[in-house]
């Protein structure tokens, strides 16, 4: 199974969702996969920060459902928030773990998942997510998708991908800083509210 | 701490527009986390660490409510890598509140790397703070942080010290 595949299945089912999405060649992957989502996204670059700024923003917006890009590296970095996930019970949360095995960033290393030992699903269920599940076929990843964006609980589901990469895509250009711009404006205008309004003076 | 110093504390948060608190407790801030817990205003995350807890007060920022991160100061050092990539690397804010254990006064062994390591990790990070050792300057030391937070778009931090936690 291709992570950009599982993306073009998941990106299809997006309209008015917001994503926080992990490091890596995923950002590229998903700019390409989900145009009509890339102002709704926020690309970062943040090992074991991604499901948490998720949560974050899903407790700020309970009302709009929240979608965590994460991957198994940056969910290995910090397990904890699995737990906090649980005992909060976020009814608006779809965490998606991208599960490749891999450090695909630099070049390939194993993670922990790569023993075949280790199992995010499990753990997140240990943590008490009752809805976390594994795919490893696109129609499963994809059944997965809309009961994920429909329940009002938190929903995760390890996606097993290969450790290959979309060839040819369009590369993201804007930076962390751009990125965060360019989101807040978007939630912004999508809520109505402000978030980085004007200064006392000009 | 005093009982005023935690409603202090509460005015201060109110006062800056604070919905969301996330914290991992710890001993001197010991009657403050009840007291945010039962506040109608103020919803409480309680977090597996300090680094988490950041990281949720960033995506609570990018909604448009207004998060702290209360815990002890041991908890800046669990926090630098999610503040250094949020604050330095895409100006997502978050602002702490924690206890000053570890400084002159301190009567535990255990606290003393807590106080010997709280102000050049915030120096490193380029992090303004304020030491509040005085009770009637929490609320305005609160407020300022904010104010100073969502004009630069970066970190800042109140510690409590002295008297008011001890």
């Amino acid at each position: 199974m291709k992570r950009y595949d599982c993306m073009k299945a998941l990106a299809a089912r997006l309209d008015n969702e917001l994503v926080i999405l992990s490091l890596g060649a995923s950002v590229d992957e998903w700019y390409n996969a989900a145009p009509h989502m890339r102002t709704a996204s926020l690309f970062q670059q943040q090992l074991g920060c991604v499901t948490p700024e998720a949560f974050g923003l899903a407790v700020g917006l309970p009302h709009r459902r929240i979608v965590s890009l994460d991957t198994d590296g940056g969910m290995m970095f910090n397990l904890g928030i699995l737990a906090t996930v649980g005992n909060e019970q976020p009814k608006n949360l779809f965490i998606v773990v991208w599960d490749n095995e891999m450090y695909q960033s630099i070049g390939g290393p194993p993670t922990h998942t790569a023993s075949g030992r280790v199992d995010i699903a499990a753990i997140a269920r240990g943590a008490g997510i009752d809805e976390a599940h594994t795919a490893r076929t696109i129609e499963e990843f994809d059944a997965h998708c809309a009961a994920g964006l429909a329940i009002d609980a938190p929903y995760l589901v390890v996606a097993k991908v290969a450790g290959t990469v979309q060839p040819d895509i369009k590369r993201k250009h804007s930076d962390g800083r751009e990125d965060k711009y360019i989101f807040v404006r978007h939630v912004e205008a999508s809520e109505g509210i402000t978030i980085m309004g004007p200064s006392e003076h000009n | 701490m005093q009982q005023s110093a935690v409603d202090a504390v509460l005015r201060g948060l109110k006062k800056a527009g604070v919905t969301v608190a996330c914290y991992l407790p710890d001993s001197l801030f010991k009657p403050l986390y009840p007291a945010l817990d039962a506040d109608p205003d103020i919803r409480t995350i309680r977090v597996t660490n300090e680094g988490e807890g950041a990281a949720i007060c960033g995506g609570v920022f990018l909604s448009g409510k207004r998060a702290v991160l209360v815990m002890e100061n041991s908890g800046l050092r669990a926090s630098v890598e999610p503040l250094a990539r949020m604050g330095l690397g895409a100006g997502i804010p978050v602002v702490m509140l924690m206890s000053y254990r570890g400084e002159l006064g301190e009567n535990n062994w255990w606290a003393i790397p807590h106080g010997i390591t709280m102000e050049p990790v915030l120096d490193a990070l380029r992090i303004p703070y304020r030491v509040v050792r005085e009770e009637d300057e929490i609320e305005r030391g609160i407020t300022d942080a904010y104010d100073w937070s969502y004009a630069s778009y970066y970190h800042s931090a109140v510690a409590l010290g002295g008297s008011v936690v001890r």
